[in-house]
């Protein structure tokens, strides 16, 4: 039951994290919001007992950040 | 008007698309439920032979890279096949003829990508403290992904990151191995390519592809499979930190093309 009230919190978060990403107007905000997802999302992966993907997850999901915030240096940070 | 409804199909999809979900929610199992699909064919006998066919303490470790090694194998290439075609899509230089903007050299807006910190606490804190500390860590991880968590992938990232870790925070100095896209695109194709010798050994043994117990070595059945785990591990590792690195190669040498705005 305990795992169900955090599993429901974890979602919740990651729903409202979504929505901070899609309609930040600031992309490398976006981009770091983008990380806490992945970071709750290794949360959610350990409370279903998964602990291999979850490692995973915490490597891929700096890795990907790190592409982003290079990637970002071509384009420009605000969006219209 | 007619903007606005060319805006709405894809709204429309996904709506119905998610209802047909949500409305056939309750038809899969609950997480956990040991009367699941998934738990009731294989998984019972993976639990009681694993440890007697593979040596290793790791279930995980024993379906992924023993038991659907021949899936693992072909996971590598795609991963290969993935970071070769980054850097086809970004760093592929085109006819100067037909490029029309000439590319955008990464250190036109500043000196060095990490100039701000550059010269200062955060330069020594990464390279002599936290690199170390992941390198070991990813050799561990290596070594020790037979019995725990981890393994290949996660080591081969850990490197990765250390990799991208240097080159950020001092671009300026040469690093002890520089890896250009060339050579990176190569070296996850030696990953993948230690990968499939491992499966050609067993075949030599006289054993299926990638049938650890029939390496050709004077070992054990116990220690072959370990050594033969080992091996594919390392091959893993390698494809996946060239491929990382790759990918960082194509992003920083990334053309302009004439579409670009």
């Amino acid at each position: 039951m305990h795992s169900l009230i955090l599993e429901a919190i974890l979602l919740m978060a990651l729903i409202a994290i979504t929505l901070v990403v899609i309609f930040d107007k600031d992309l490398l905000a976006a981009v770091v919001t983008y990380c806490a997802f992945s970071f709750i999302t290794m949360f959610l992966y350990i409370v279903m007992g998964a602990p291999d993907v979850a490692f995973t997850e915490a490597v891929i999901g700096v890795i990907s950040t790190i592409y982003f915030v290079i990637s970002l240096r071509n384009i420009d940070r605000r969006c219209k | 008007m007619a903007k606005k409804i060319k805006n709405a199909i894809p709204v429309v999809i996904i709506a119905i698309v998610l209802a047909a979900a949500f409305a056939r929610f309750d038809f899969l199992p609950s997480i956990g439920d040991p009367d699941a699909p998934a738990h009731t064919r294989t998984s019972d006998y993976y639990i009681e032979h694993a440890v007697k066919d593979t040596n290793s303490p790791n279930y995980v470790t024993a379906v992924i890279v023993d038991y659907r090694a021949f899936d693992t194998m072909l996971e590598t290439t795609v991963m290969f096949l993935a970071g070769l075609g980054v850097v086809i899509l970004l760093a592929s230089r085109p006819d100067p003829k037909a490029r029309i903007i000439k590319p955008r050299k990464f250190t036109e807006n500043r000196e060095h990508l990490g100039a701000p910190a550059y010269q200062s606490i955060n330069k020594d804190v990464m390279i002599k403290i936290i690199e170390p500390l992941i390198l070991i860590y990813a050799v561990y991880v290596l070594f020790h992904g037979e019995v725990s968590l981890g393994g290949g992938f996660q080591a081969g990232a850990l490197i990765g990151m250390v990799y991208i870790i240097d080159t950020m925070v001092s671009p300026g100095t040469i690093s002890l191995i520089r890896l250009p896209k060339e050579r990176s695109v190569a070296l996850a194709g030696a990953g993948t390519f230690i990968y499939t010798l491992t499966g050609i050994l067993t075949l030599v043994g006289g054993g299926v592809f990638l049938e650890y117990g029939k390496l050709p070595f004077s070992m054990s059945f116990e220690e072959k499979h370990s050594t033969g785990i080992l091996m594919v591990e390392v091959g893993v590792t390698i494809g996946v930190m060239a491929t990382i690195i790759t990918i960082l190669n194509a992003i920083h040498e990334r053309a302009r093309f004439d579409d670009d705005k």
